[in-house]
């Protein structure tokens, strides 16, 4: 799958150093689930904290830490030097990306959407911070104009939709920045299907979406 | 590989002792060595090269795991705990890709997560580190570059402006969102965001500089 729109190196960052909100990185790792790109930026990423972890002046350890660890060695199995065959990636069109089964399940089918506005439906889930959620919105329609206090972090898994930073198919992420506005417009044909990570309310403009905010809550 | 650099016959200690803000001394010979002592860990189940490691490694996991607020007793645990997954999995560490510090880096954050944070859903793509390297292309690259590339980035780190270095630190070495870092520096979000993007890209510079 060729990505266009990829993840922000500051999100890339925030994932390597573990410091993203659980809802981000489950979107981050769904997109690195598809993306080649984006893996070896993560690698980059990850040589920096290596780095920055090895320059640093350690903190004794406790001595009897050392025997101990040495009695262990003894007893530890050794894995065999070959490499682990990554999971086969079967192409099945009602299969959610790995990363996201403990969130909602592994296929579209197996869904249990809600209604929240006209041609929206959502899946909350329960995650340590942040807000994580799926949204499958009808095609040819637009979400009201918006902007975000927080981060936004949205990954494309169906359908498609066109704002102003251009077009997102699936696989796309969109990683907004909290300056942002944005109007989304769903492309005809299909639902557009997408996950998406907030850390604070959306914040809707206009009489439309100040009705409509009490539906979203996200 | 590791044919063409055979230990040294008499094997220096190794005592780095620095502060991150002094400027690097990090050398390649001294990348090249580590990944000397793991290639006998991995050929040989060498266990002095393990401790050798362990006694330049372990106080640094510790002091890492630290900073993110785990408690002592916890964090020496993740430091064994660590370790043993090195021993365990020696033989598939491979210098061409990341050196020893970015492999145990990875180790660390990943035990992190899963024990400390208890996001059991980080295993899902993070636990087969061997998973995320797949997807190199790294035809071209041969270890003698991989070790440059490692000194390169300590001295690109060492040159960050006091912000953007500050904002790197307060990610990976105490593990802040950029919402808890932008409510702490009293900076705007978009801010903690943009900065940090102009730090990857120069320590990006660093591994990669202009053919
Ligand atoms: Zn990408």
């Amino acid at each position: 799958m060729n990505s266009y729109h990829h993840l922000d190196s500051s999100t890339l960052i925030g994932y390597s150093a573990g410091s993203l909100p659980e809802a981000f990185r489950a979107v981050v790792s769904a997109h690195l689930s598809i993306c080649a790109h984006c893996r070896t930026q993560l690698l980059d990423a990850d040589r920096v904290g290596g780095q920055l972890m090895s320059q640093q002046e350690g903190v004794p350890l406790p001595a009897a830490a050392r025997d101990s660890l040495l009695k262990r060695l003894a007893q530890s199995p050794v894995s065999s030097p070959a490499h682990r065959e990554a999971p086969p990636r079967v192409h099945d069109p009602d299969r959610l990306p790995e990363p996201l089964w403990p969130y909602f399940g592994r296929s579209y089918s197996g869904l249990r959407w809600r209604t929240i506005g006209p041609g929206v439906h959502h899946i909350r889930s329960q995650v340590r911070d942040g807000n994580l959620m799926l949204l499958r919105i009808a095609p040819g329609r637009s979400v009201p104009m918006h902007s975000h206090g927080g981060n936004e972090l949205t990954m494309i898994l169906q359908g498609a939709y066109d704002d102003s930073l251009g077009h997102f198919a699936p696989g796309d992420v969109a990683d907004l920045d909290c300056d942002i506005e944005h109007q989304p417009a769903t492309s005809p044909g299909v639902p557009c299907v997408c996950v998406a990570a907030t850390d604070l309310p959306l914040r809707f403009s206009g009489w439309l979406a100040r009705a409509l905010q009490p539906l979203f809550k996200m | 590989m590791m044919a063409t650099h055979p230990l040294p016959a008499k094997v220096r200690p190794f005592e780095a002792k620095r502060r991150v803000t002094e400027p690097s001394g990090q050398t390649i010979e001294d990348a090249r060595y580590w990944a000397q002592q793991m290639a006998a860990v991995a050929a040989g189940r060498d266990v002095d090269c393990f401790m050798r490691i362990y006694d330049h490694y372990g106080p640094r996991l510790l002091r890492y795991l630290l900073g993110l607020r785990v408690v002592p007793a916890q964090a020496e645990e993740l430091v064994q705990e660590a370790m043993l997954r090195l021993w365990r999995g020696a033989g598939q560490f491979d210098p061409a890709r990341a050196s020893l510090s970015t492999w145990l880096f990875r180790i660390a954050r990943n035990l992190y997560l899963d024990r400390v944070r208890a996001e059991p859903h980080w295993r899902e793509v993070q636990d087969g580190l061997e998973w995320l390297d797949r997807c190199e292309a790294d035809g071209e690259d041969n270890s003698t570059e991989a070790f440059a590339d490692h000194v390169r980035l300590t001295n690109a780190i060492d040159r960050l402006p006091a912000v953007q270095a500050r904002l790197v630190r307060m990610s990976y070495l105490e593990s802040k969102s950029h919402s808890e870092i932008a409510q702490e520096l009293g900076m705007p979000l978009g801010s903690v965001k943009s900065n940090l993007r102009r730090a990857f890209a120069k320590l990006q510079a660093g591994l990669r500089p202009a053919p």
